[in-house]
């Protein structure tokens, strides 16, 4: 049970707060970082 | 351990700076995820040591999704459904990521992760066995959640300052980080 919940905690904070910083995108091809 | 794969991906945000938050968190723990419906339909299970319960009692026989064959495979699953979308650096991250789940659960677990899946006997299981000292196992976990929410914090600041932005969502998505990680390895450690 607290795995589903901590993946599920993990993935809300992940796309909703995260998305808020201006990290550089992803391209298909492109070099992360 | 849940929260310590959880702290090792936001660790590696730090460095891959384009490979999202969310699939690297998805990465940590993407075994775990295979051993889930794995476990419910009992192709997997997992026993509790004798005179043991609570965090890390288990003797988990997942002989699919964390064997070294069935990791690996996993792994480059994973990584080849990424690399459309974000790239084969980035693909290579998120294929690695899962791979360090692996590595981490190996420190924890007892001997219980094998090659591959039925194998003979006489060959080996692995797991380093840090379960059986709940409060170290734990220890490590909460250095890698408060470690990689740190990393974390501190290159999403830089970024948000070279774009000009200010210090408020870096700080709060690590805060975040920190919190549920903390959240996830006390509810761990108390079940």
């Amino acid at each position: 049970m607290q795995f589903i919940l901590g993946v599920f905690l993990f993935v809300v904070v992940a796309g909703l707060v995260d998305a808020r910083i201006p990290w550089p995108k992803a391209k298909p091809g492109r070099k992360a970082s | 351990m849940i929260a310590g794969h959880f702290g090792f991906a936001a660790a590696v945000k730090s460095r891959a700076r384009s490979a999202p938050l969310w699939m690297l968190m998805l990465a940590s723990v993407w075994l775990d995820v295979v051993f889930v419906p794995l476990f419910i339909g009992k192709t997997e299970t997992m026993q509790l040591v004798l005179g043991h319960h609570g965090y890390g009692a288990g003797i988990i026989h997942a002989d699919y999704s964390h064997s070294v064959v069935g990791m690996l495979l996993l792994s480059l699953l994973l990584g080849l459904v990424s690399w459309p979308f974000w790239g084969g650096r980035n693909a290579l991250v998120i294929g690695l990521v899962s791979v360090s789940h692996w590595v981490l659960d190996l420190i924890v677990h007892r001997p219980d992760m094998p090659v591959i899946p039925g194998q003979p006997a006489g060959w080996p299981h692995f797991g380093f066995g840090l379960w059986q000292y709940p409060l170290a196992a734990q220890g490590v976990e909460l250095l890698l959640v408060l470690g990689g929410a740190a990393l974390y914090w501190r290159a999403a600041r830089n970024v948000s300052r070279e774009a000009g932005k200010g210090p408020f969502w870096p700080a709060l998505s690590a805060v975040l980080i920190a919190v549920f990680g903390l959240l996830v390895l006390w509810m761990d450690a108390t079940s």
